[in-house]
């Protein structure tokens, strides 16, 4: 019994640090890449080794792509995107949790139906709305489609919900508005829940692809995932892939580091709390 | 209807950006593109009606047939891999037996936050023929070289491995907040009874994570009818591993032919929608709703 326990143990360490391998490795075989010289080999198992690393590959992005501004209209979407939606994904949870008015409940599954379309599905004329009112090239044209989400809504009302009426009464009384109860009462209690959706909305809004693909058209006007999509044939079809590396590694470990900052800021783990309820 | 307006103006006013938002970007360009897809239009001249000329031609559009096939096969691929993968992870993460339980969590979620574009470059140069890391090991195992993304035949494998690679962490991570869930007395009694470990298993956790799979393998069918970044690219040779929803965006905007990709888009919207509905009509059997 006590041999098979050990045998039992042995074997679900073992397994979960293959998964960690896997995990890792791609993330870590891309970083020793990008830091090589072109001239190195970079196939099979002699890519692993670094004989004299380079910042070189970094330096030939910035020739190669206009990346100070991409990385602007990236790090611009992802923090006014986040706030905006973090913002009013709230304010209407804070209206379905903490008011009765007609038609809460039919208006609330109305929202929850809502998920089951997705916004991907109407891109042909969602992109010839964006031409009609000028978004098309312009940055705006990933933060308003999305500045309240079904999702964000629903996970706010559940947390909301747990807000005692009576600090809410209390403010009312007070002589605090509507609206000052939301920014000064309900803001600030829920601060947990607004780091978590933070969290996965800035991972969301900066992995975004295909609506930066699909609206921006312009190489000044690129997020940094689209510029870094079209690495490989931004050098003559030929971009060294010590070059498309440290591309992807600018785009991936920024996102890793958020994920960890947050994740050590939030003992209880940030992402276990966005599922629960 | 005014007065309760005028008192119920503040619900009415913080749900209002929502509710316009969803009309202005979701319902009417879904409203619009099955409108569009009864027409010829290039997006600039005026439309033509084309009654169902745009559905008559799927039928002999060996692209549209390669990526219904394509898509098919991410979704039944992705949802075992993701489901099988998620459930051991979690019931290890969740194991007394596992120690340093932190750590493997962090990781483990990793590969959800990468951008799929980034990796799916990475995987590129993974698989590549010639120079690959993956050929270079099975050669080293004896194998010979398989042109992942340059055969038409494999080249949907490492689209499936990477959509599985991203996306498991997410459901692990759902499954365990199912498994936390579970409260221990079960386990408890089942141990005093005499249950195995895999007894234990089949018969009071997996029954238990039921309603929690069933949202999983929904969720799932959805990301992958969606799939457009991974394919996108990891393009093989021709349509060989185009899926639906990137075969509506080249159809559309290298083309220029938005009738066909509209009418695509209504495929694509009849097959989500169904599976709303299956998905309500059994969660109301179950009593949810």
């Amino acid at each position: 019994m006590r041999a098979k326990n050990i045998a039992w143990k042995a074997f679900i360490h073992l397994f979960m640090l293959i998964i960690v391998a896997f995990c890792l490795f791609p993330v870590i075989w891309m970083m020793i890449i990008s830091f090589k010289t072109v001239g190195e080999s970079i196939s099979g198992f002699s890519a692993l080794t670094v004989q004299q690393p380079t910042w070189a590959n970094y330096e030939r992005l910035v020739e190669l792509i206009p990346l100070w501004q991409n990385l602007y209209n990236s790090l611009f979407t992802t923090i006014i995107g986040t706030i905006t939606t973090l913002f009013f994904c709230a304010l209407a949870g804070f209206a379905f949790a903490k008011y009765k008015f007609p038609g809460r409940t039919a208006l609330f599954y109305f929202v929850i139906g809502t998920m089951m379309i997705s916004t991907e599905i109407g891109a042909i004329p969602l992109f010839i709305i964006m031409r009609k009112i000028n978004l098309i090239n312009s940055l705006w044209s990933l933060i308003l489609p999305r500045i309240a989400t079904a999702v964000g809504i629903f996970y706010m009302r559940q947390y909301i919900l747990g807000v005692p009426d009576e600090i809410i009464e209390a403010a009312r009384i007070d002589g605090c508005k509507d609206f000052g109860i939301f920014t000064r009462i309900i803001l600030p209690i829920i601060k947990p829940a607004l780091a978590s959706w933070a969290s996965l909305t800035i991972i969301a809004r900066w992995n975004d692809f295909f609506w930066p693909l699909l609206f921006l058209r312009k190489t000044s006007k690129y997020t940094l995932m689209v510029s870094v999509s079209m690495l490989p044939v931004s050098d003559g079809l030929s971009t060294p892939w010590q070059v498309v590396l440290a591309g992807t590694t600018l785009v991936v470990v920024p996102s890793i580091l958020i994920y960890l900052a947050l994740q050590t800021l939030q003992k209880s783990g940030i992402m276990a709390g966005a599922v629960k309820g | 209807m005014l007065k309760a307006l005028k008192k119920h103006r503040y619900p009415y006013l913080f749900i209002s950006p929502y509710i316009l938002l969803f009309l202005f970007f979701q319902l009417i360009p879904v409203i619009w593109t099955v409108q569009i897809s009864f027409n010829e239009w290039d997006g600039l001249r005026t439309m033509k009606p084309a009654g169902l000329d745009n559905y008559g031609l799927m039928l002999q559009d060996y692209m549209f047939l390669d990526a219904i096939r394509n898509t098919l096969y991410y979704w039944v691929l992705s949802a075992a891999g993701v489901l099988l993968l998620a459930i051991a992870i979690a019931s290890f993460l969740n194991s007394d037996n596992l120690r340093a339980k932190t750590f493997f969590r962090t990781t483990t979620f990793l590969p959800y936050v990468c951008a799929s574009v980034a990796m799916g470059l990475i995987f590129s140069m993974l698989f590549e023929e010639n120079s690959g890391l993956i050929n270079e090991i099975i050669v080293k195992a004896g194998g010979n070289r398989v042109p992942w993304l340059t055969s038409s035949s494999t080249a949907r494998i490492p689209v499936v491995i990477l959509h599985v690679w991203r996306l498991t962490p997410w459901y692990t991570m759902i499954v365990l907040s199912g498994l936390l869930n579970i409260p221990e007395e079960y386990y408890e009694a089942a141990h005093i009874d005499g249950a195995s470990g895999a007894q234990q298993f089949s018969n009071i956790t997996l029954p238990l994570l039921g309603n929690i799979l069933f949202f999983c393998f929904v969720t799932i069918t959805v990301d992958s009818w969606k799939l457009f970044n991974e394919s996108y690219v990891l393009s093989g040779p021709g349509s060989s591993n185009t899926s639906l929803f990137q075969l509506m965006y080249q159809t559309g905007f290298t083309t220029f032919k938005l009738g066909y990709a509209s009418a695509i888009g209504v495929v694509l919207i009849l097959i989500l929608l169904s599976i709303s509905i299956v998905q309500f009509a059994i969660r109301r059997r179950q009593g949810e709703l």
